[in-house]
């Protein structure tokens, strides 16, 4: 517990410290920023976890700002390679209950803060921390996905 | 003597002026260039294969490549190589066709940027190389020409061309003339502000670089040299976007490069204009869904036509510009046919530009026809899109197009038919305004679609493009995404989208032979005469180009990214999914 604390407290003083680098909307969150996010998803070496921090979403569940998100989600060009209802297009399917990069809201944080290898922009310098929370809020409350493991035509005619 | 080693020998003996080697290649049963030649005619003078045998048709050879994108454009055939470019991350395979099993002679696997993925709007297609003077030339998806030895798979030279930050991802097949390397990007859905580029085929440097749109001086559009047939003015890239909005107006170059050596002209076209909601563009948008006529070797413009003035539907105008002579109206013409995603068949002076025969070839509502006095289309106002709009249905052709740029047709100088895939699907288009951000989409619309008239998805189909007039049509079951290979043996290929590769009578379209592939075809087929002395058809197969808008539900390789079917087509995934292989066919 004590390691987290320390990391937390480490990200703070290096966001403070980026000047040009640093988001340009980094406001109250910003001493949430670790500088890494340990993912629940991936295998530990020895069954040893690595340290890493755990971001929170200062918004979860709350649906005004899940309605904010939605028309960032627009605005900010998401919808040109997630889909308009964020189903998948050249980008992955975000409302199918699957996630490349991990589903828990400081992975998604991490997906759209710093960008992904296979094409995801990093939106944070754009967005700043609020902003990416406000998505994080809105993608975490799509509806619960639909049973999708099954395509079947066995109903169908010939 | 073997053909390859015929043409080496013509061209030291100084019997081949430079240029004209690839096209004797293409004349020997070689396969040099995307289109077999320079007049983008996808015509094979072999004749082994011929209606009378195509029945017996069946496949020899395959091979996986490896990769799962859409497996667009085509194999080159030259000197007893079979060369062959897979989607990103852009593999270049040299198969040794003297040899038994066809094994590699090597393989060539660049350095390109998985961050081209993102932004890329539709898929990670590449749409050929060109082989010239033993070089292999090429495009990879993160914005970079190479030039690669033909006989040892050594990099010659790496170019960077276009710039992924800014939206710009290179799919299209470069086109070498002379000593000129001419290149495109695409980006119609990023706002880039879209260019061709002139390189030195011997040193990749970059020689010229030339907008479709923007100040003349930006067009190479010189004083004297500039006579578009049916507008006047200077600054035409300029003052038909209002707001300046030419800087992020896209009009990329996506598709196919076609060359007269008699008029010393090459042929291209450009994409749609950025954004997809016209009311942030007011104008007609020159030279966005454009054919441009260029000097190759210094880029200048010559003529322009604007096949879709004011796009408000995505139809980008990237596909093949295919010349032939043909007889029109009972006079000898050098034309340019072009199949539109717009839905109409152009056949047009390509000395000028000047309209000759316009027709529909696929279902068409946006306009009743195109005044061929003043090159315009007559719009119907109830099929003009904008964000103030809301939603026009049923608009037709879909933004998938009549037919898709990525699926070149093919012409016979002996039944003067050209051959052609559609797809028969219309939308409902909804623009919203868009917000330009830097390496982020810039589009601004939803557009789902429904079939068109029939019901049937698509059709390949035969069209006298002197009269204006379809032929014979095969009907598909599902969008038809492949190109077409027409012969001396008056048989024509393509494939489906569902996986079957056909061969049908050139004359009649009567089906000859089919076969399953095991992925849809979204490739173009070329025939060449092997080592062997025989003649041989080979094709990709490996559904993609637009998987995501038409067959996102024939994915498996990701576990975190599960589809649903598209509505108007909730079964494809029933019949193919992603593959990627190299068939070879042959009697």
């Amino acid at each position: 517990m004590s390691l987290r604390l320390t990391l937390l407290w480490v990200a703070g003083a290096t966001l403070a410290a980026c000047g040009r680098g640093a988001p340009p909307q980094a406001g109250p969150h910003a001493d949430t920023t670790p500088p890494a996010i340990r993912y629940a998803s991936h295998i530990e070496a020895g069954g040893i976890a690595p340290p890493g921090g755990v971001l929170k979403n200062p918004h979860a569940g709350d649906a005004a700002v899940a309605k904010a998100g939605a028309q960032l989600f627009t605005a900010m060009n998401c919808d040109g390679c997630h889909g308009g209802d964020a189903s998948g297009w050249v980008g992955p399917n975000l409302a199918d209950g699957r996630w490349r990069y991990g589903g828990a809201d400081d992975e998604v944080f991490s997906s759209i803060f710093y960008g992904r290898p296979k094409g995801m922009p990093a939106f944070g310098g754009a967005l700043g921390i609020d902003g990416v929370w406000t998505l994080v809020t809105y993608i975490r409350s799509l509806p619960p996905p639909k049973n999708l493991p099954t395509e079947s035509w066995e109903n169908e005619k010939p | 003597m073997s053909s390859a080693a015929r043409v080496a020998l013509l061209l030291c003996l100084g019997l081949l002026p430079a240029g004209q080697g690839v096209t004797a290649r293409a004349a020997e049963g070689e396969w040099p260039m995307p289109a077999a030649d320079y007049a983008a005619s996808r015509y094979s003078t072999l004749a082994q294969i011929n209606s009378g045998n195509a029945a017996r048709l069946h496949p020899v050879w395959t091979f996986s490549t490896g990769v799962l994108g859409g497996h667009e454009g085509q194999p080159l055939f030259v000197g007893n190589t079979l060369y062959v470019v897979t989607p990103w991350p852009n593999v270049l395979y040299a198969f040794d066709l003297s040899r038994q099993g066809y094994p590699l002679r090597w393989k060539y696997r660049p350095d390109v940027s998985a961050n081209a993925i993102g932004v890329s709007c539709c898929d990670v297609v590449n749409r050929g190389a060109f082989y010239a003077e033993g070089r292999i030339v090429y495009n990879l998806l993160d914005g970079h020409t190479v030039a690669v030895d033909a006989r040892t798979g050594r990099e010659l030279w790496k170019t960077q061309i276009a710039d992924v930050a800014n939206g710009e991802t290179v799919t299209m097949a470069p086109i070498v003339v002379g000593d000129r390397v001419i290149v495109g990007a695409s980006g119609g859905e990023f706002g880039i502000y879209g260019w061709v580029k002139g390189l030195d085929l011997a040193s990749g440097r970059v020689i010229w670089t030339a907008h479709n749109l923007g100040p003349d001086s930006d067009m190479l559009a010189r004083a004297g040299s500039f006579h578009p047939p049916y507008d006047t003015g200077a600054d035409l890239g300029v003052a038909t976007w209002a707001n300046d909005s030419w800087r992020t107006g896209g009009a990329p170059v996506w598709g196919w490069i076609s060359y007269d050596p008699a008029l010393d002209l090459i042929y291209y076209g450009t994409g749609n204009a950025a954004p997809y909601n016209t009311e942030q563009r007011a104008g007609d948008n020159k030279w966005s869904a454009s054919v441009l006529a260029r000097k190759p070797g210094d880029g200048s413009l010559v003529w322009a036509y604007q096949f879709t003035p004011h796009d408000g539907w995505d139809y980008d105008a990237t596909g093949a510009m295919m010349l032939a002579d043909l007889t029109v109206a009972g006079k000898p013409v050098r034309a340019l046919v072009h199949f539109d995603k717009n839905g109409f068949a152009y056949t047009l002076d390509r000395t000028t530009g000047k309209l000759l025969v316009v027709a529909p070839f696929a279902h068409v509502n946006w306009a009743t026809g195109v005044d061929l006095a003043t090159g315009r289309p007559r719009l119907d106002p109830a099929k003009q899109t904008g964000a103030s709009v809301g939603t026009v249905h049923e608009i037709c052709p879909s933004l998938e197009g009549g037919v898709s740029p990525s699926s070149p047709a093919a012409y016979s100088p002996r039944t003067h038919l050209f051959y052609t895939s559609t797809n028969n699907l219309c939308m409902d288009y909804a623009a919203v305004p868009a917000s330009r951000l830097k390496g982020t989409p810039f589009m601004g619309v939803t557009s789902p679609y429904s079939a068109g008239p029939g019901g049937n998805l698509g059709s390949f189909l035969a069209w006298d493009a002197a009269r204006g007039k379809k032929v014979w049509e095969i009907k598909e079951p599902f969008p038809n995404w492949s190109g077409a290979l027409v012969t001396a043996g008056d048989v024509a290929f393509y494939g489906t989208l569902d996986g079957w590769f056909k061969s049908v009578d050139a004359r009649t379209g009567k089906v000859l032979s089919k076969f399953k592939v095991g992925s849809g075809v979204v490739g173009n087929p070329i025939t060449y005469r092997a080592p062997d002395g025989r003649q041989y058809v080979a094709v990709y197969a490996g559904i993609g180009g637009d998987w995501a808008l038409l067959a996102g539900d024939t994915r498996s390789d990701d576990p975190t990214d599960v589809r649903e079917p598209a509505p108007f087509m909730p079964d494809i995934a029933r019949h193919t999914s992603q593959g990627g292989m190299i068939w070879i066919f042959g009697l």
